[in-house]
C-alpha cells in the first residue's frame, strides 16, 4: 500500500491577507459570543423559572438598578473610589516589587537573607493584616491602598525575581565580555529578557489586586464597588449587588487589558503567541 | 502504484533518477507576509524531483530559501503556490523524520527519552525502544550518556541526539537542516564520516541542506545548488563518485574540479545575497 502526502497552499497561502482580516473579526466574535450567551442563559433560567428570579435576578432587572444606582450617583462613587484604590495600590505595591525583585535576583546575598523572610509573608492573607492597618493608617482610603500593594507587592516580587534568575547565562556573558557594568546588564539584559515574564506576573497581579480590594471593602464597608455588593446583600437590594459584581469583573478585564496593552509597547521582539499544535 | 497520476513537470531537472520520484516538487513558490501587508517572496518558483533512496544535497547562499523548502517538504509550512507530493508507504506512523539545525532536543528529557520519544509516539512498547534507542546511541558514540539531561552535553553531542532520534523510528524520509552547521570542523567530519556509513548500511531517501559544498560532494548523490533570494535551482549535478565512500574521495582530483565548478556558479549568487543585503539599511 502506498499513500501520497501532499503539500498545498491552504487558505491562509490563497490568500493571506483575507485571511489575517478573516480571523481578526473571527476572534473578535469568539470572544464577544461567549458573554453573550451567558447572559442568554442567565436570562432564560429566570423566564423559564430554573431558578427562583427574586433570589437570582436576571439580566433584564439589572438594567432599571442600574438607572438607579446611576441616578443616586452611588455608581460612579463607588467605581471611581475602587479604581483609585486599585491604581495606587497597584502602582505602589508593583513598584516595589518590581525594584526588590530585580534586586534579589541579581545578587545571591540579598537573596539569601531576604528569601525565607518574603516566603514566610507571602503566605500570609493579608486581608489578615487589615486591622493592623487600620490602626496605623485610620479608616479610609490609606489603609485599603497599603493593603492592595503589599499584596501586589509580594506577587509580582516573585515574578520578577525568577524571571531575572531565569536569564540564561548566554547572555549575561556576552555582556559581562563587552564590560558591562552591574546598571548596564540590568538595562540592557536582564530587564528585557525578564520582561515577557515579568509581565505575565504584572497581569496575574492585576487581577488579585481587584480580588483583594473588594475583600477589603466587604469588610470595612465604608465606599466602592465592595461596598455597594455588601450593601445590596445587606439591605436585599440584590440586583444592586449584580450590578456590583458586574463592574468588578469589567474593571478587572479592564485592568487586566490595559496591563497587557502596555506590556506590548514594550515587548516588540516576540509574537503574541507562537503557538504551533497539531492540526 | 499511484504515480501515475503525478507526472514530473516540465521544468523537472533533469539527472534525476528514472524510476518513480520518492518527492516531487512543483512549481513551488513561498512569500512570507508581513505586518499585514509587503510580501517578500522567498523561494521559488521551484522543481525539483528526488529519487528513492537518493541522497540529495541542497546549497545555496544564507537566506535563500533552502530551511524554507525544507519545512515544506515537511509539512511545517504550507508552500503559496505549487505542490509537493512525497510517496510513502504508508504502514509509517512517521514516514519523516527531520533533523534540525538547532537540534530541537528536549532539555526536560534525558538522551535516551529524547532517541525514545518518536518510537513511544508511534506506540512501541517500552522494552522495544530501549533497545533501539540504546544501539542508536552506542553507534553514535553516546552509550555512556544515555541517562544525562542535553544541557549537560556539548553542542555536538546534542545534535548526535537529534540523529538518533531521527533515525531511531527508521523513517523513509529524513530531511537535514543544515545538521552540522553548529559544529567544528574536526568533529563535523567525524559526523559526516559516521553519516556516509549508516546511510549506506541502510539507503534512505535523504534531503540534507548544507552551506558546505564539500559536505553536499562528499554525502549527495547529486546536489542542486539554489539562487539569491527567491531561491530558484541554478544547477543540479550527478555527484559521480562510487559508493560506498569514505573521506578519502576529498583528496579525488575531480572532487576539487566539482567544487570549483559549484563555487563559480554559487558566487554571485552569494554576492548579490550579500549586496541584496547591504542595500536595505
Amino acid at each position: 500500500m502506498t499513500t501520497m502526502l501532499i503539500r498545498r497552499p491552504g487558505v491562509a497561502e490563497l490568500h493571506p491577507v483575507r485571511t489575517r482580516r478573516r480571523w481578526t473579526v473571527t476572534k473578535v466574535a469568539l470572544g464577544v459570543s461567549v458573554p453573550v450567551l451567558f447572559v442568554l442563559a442567565w436570562q432564560l433560567s429566570a423566564v423559564f423559572e430554573w431558578v427562583d428570579p427574586y433570589l437570582y435576578p436576571p439580566p433584564s432587572r439589572l438594567g432599571p438598578a442600574l438607572v438607579t444606582l446611576w441616578e443616586e450617583g452611588k455608581l460612579v462613587d463607588a467605581t471611581v473610589t475602587s479604581v483609585r484604590r486599585i491604581i495606587l495600590g497597584y502602582l505602589l505595591g508593583a513598584g516595589a516589587g518590581v525594584v526588590v525583585g530585580f534586586l534579589m535576583g541579581m545578587s545571591r546575598a540579598l537573596r539569601a537573607a531576604l528569601e525565607p523572610f518574603s516566603w514566610a509573608w507571602y503566605t500570609v492573607p493579608k486581608l489578615a493584616l487589615l486591622p493592623i492597618f487600620l490602626t496605623i493608617f485610620g479608616f479610609g482610603d490609606t489603609s485599603v491602598v497599603v493593603l492592595i500593594a503589599v499584596t501586589v507587592y509580594f506577587f509580582v516580587w516573585i515574578s520578577v525575581m525568577s524571571a531575572v534568575m531565569a536569564v540564561p547565562a548566554g547572555y549575561r556573558e556576552a555582556a559581562l565580555m563587552l564590560r558591562a557594568n552591574s546598571w548596564e546588564m540590568f538595562r540592557q539584559v536582564l530587564l528585557p529578557a525578564a520582561l515577557p515574564e515579568i509581565f505575565v506576573g504584572l497581569r496575574i497581579a492585576a487581577g488579585v489586586s481587584v480580588l483583594i480590594l473588594v475583600g477589603i471593602e466587604f469588610v470595612i464597608s465604608d465606599q466602592g464597588l465592595g461596598y455597594l455588593i455588601e450593601q445590596g446583600r445587606t439591605l436585599l437590594l440584590l440586583e444592586q449587588s449584580y450590578v456590583g459584581i458586574l463592574l468588578v469583573a469589567l474593571v478587572g478585564y479592564l485592568f487586566a487589558l490595559l496591563v497587557k496593552f502596555i506590556g506590548r509597547l514594550f515587548i516588540r521582539w516576540t509574537d503574541e503567541d507562537n503557538a504551533i499544535i497539531p492540526s | 502504484m499511484d504515480h501515475a497520476g503525478h507526472p514530473a513537470s516540465p521544468g523537472a531537472t533533469d539527472g534525476g533518477p528514472p524510476a518513480a520520484p520518492r518527492i516531487t516538487v512543483r512549481e513551488v513558490t513561498r512569500s512570507f507576509v508581513t505586518n499585514g501587508r509587503s510580501a517578500v517572496h522567498a523561494l521559488g518558483p521551484l522543481d525539483l524531483s528526488i529519487g528513492d533512496a537518493e541522497f540529495l544535497c541542497v546549497v545555496g547562499p544564507s537566506g535563500c530559501g533552502k530551511s524554507t523548502l525544507l519545512k515544506i517538504i515537511a509539512g511545517l509550512l504550507a508552500p503559496s503556490s505549487g505542490e509537493v507530493a512525497i510517496d510513502v508507504s504508508g504502514d509509517h506512523r512517521i514516514p519523516i523524520a527531520m533533523v534540525f539545525q538547532d537540534y530541537g532536543i528536549y532539555p526536560w528529557k534525558t538522551v535516551r527519552a529524547n532517541v525514545e520519544l518518536g518510537l513511544r509516539l508511534s506506540g512501541r512498547p517500552p522494552t522495544e525502544r530501549r533497545e533501539i534507542a540504546d544501539d542508536w546511541l552506542s553507534r553514535l558514540g553516546l552509550a555512556d550518556f544515555a541517562d544525562v539531561y542535553p544541557g549537560a552535553l556539548s553542542g555536538g553531542m546534542r545534535q548526535r541526539v537529534s540523529i538518533a532520534r531521527a533515525l531511531a523510528i527508521d523513517p523513509e524520509v529524513l530531511l537535514m537542516d543544515e545538521p552540522f552547521a553548529a559544529l567544528d570542523a574536526q568533529l563535523r567530519e567525524v559526523l559526516q564520516e559516521e553519516l556516509l556509513t549508516i546511510w549506506q548500511a541502510r539507503r534512505r531517501t535523504v534531503v540534507f541542506v548544507t552551506h558546505s559544498l564539500e559536505e553536499a560532494l562528499l554525502l549527495g548523490d547529486r546536489v542542486v545548488v539554489m539562487s539569491a533570494r527567491p531561491g530558484r535551482i541554478i544547477a543540479d549535478i550527478t555527484v559521480p563518485f562510487e559508493r560506498p565512500r569514505s573521506s578519502e574521495v576529498r583528496t579525488d582530483p575531480l572532487f576539487a574540479k566539482l567544487r570549483g565548478e559549484l563555487w563559480t556558479g554559487l558566487h554571485s549568487e552569494v554576492v548579490a545575497q550579500f549586496d541584496a543585503g547591504k542595500d536595505r539599511r
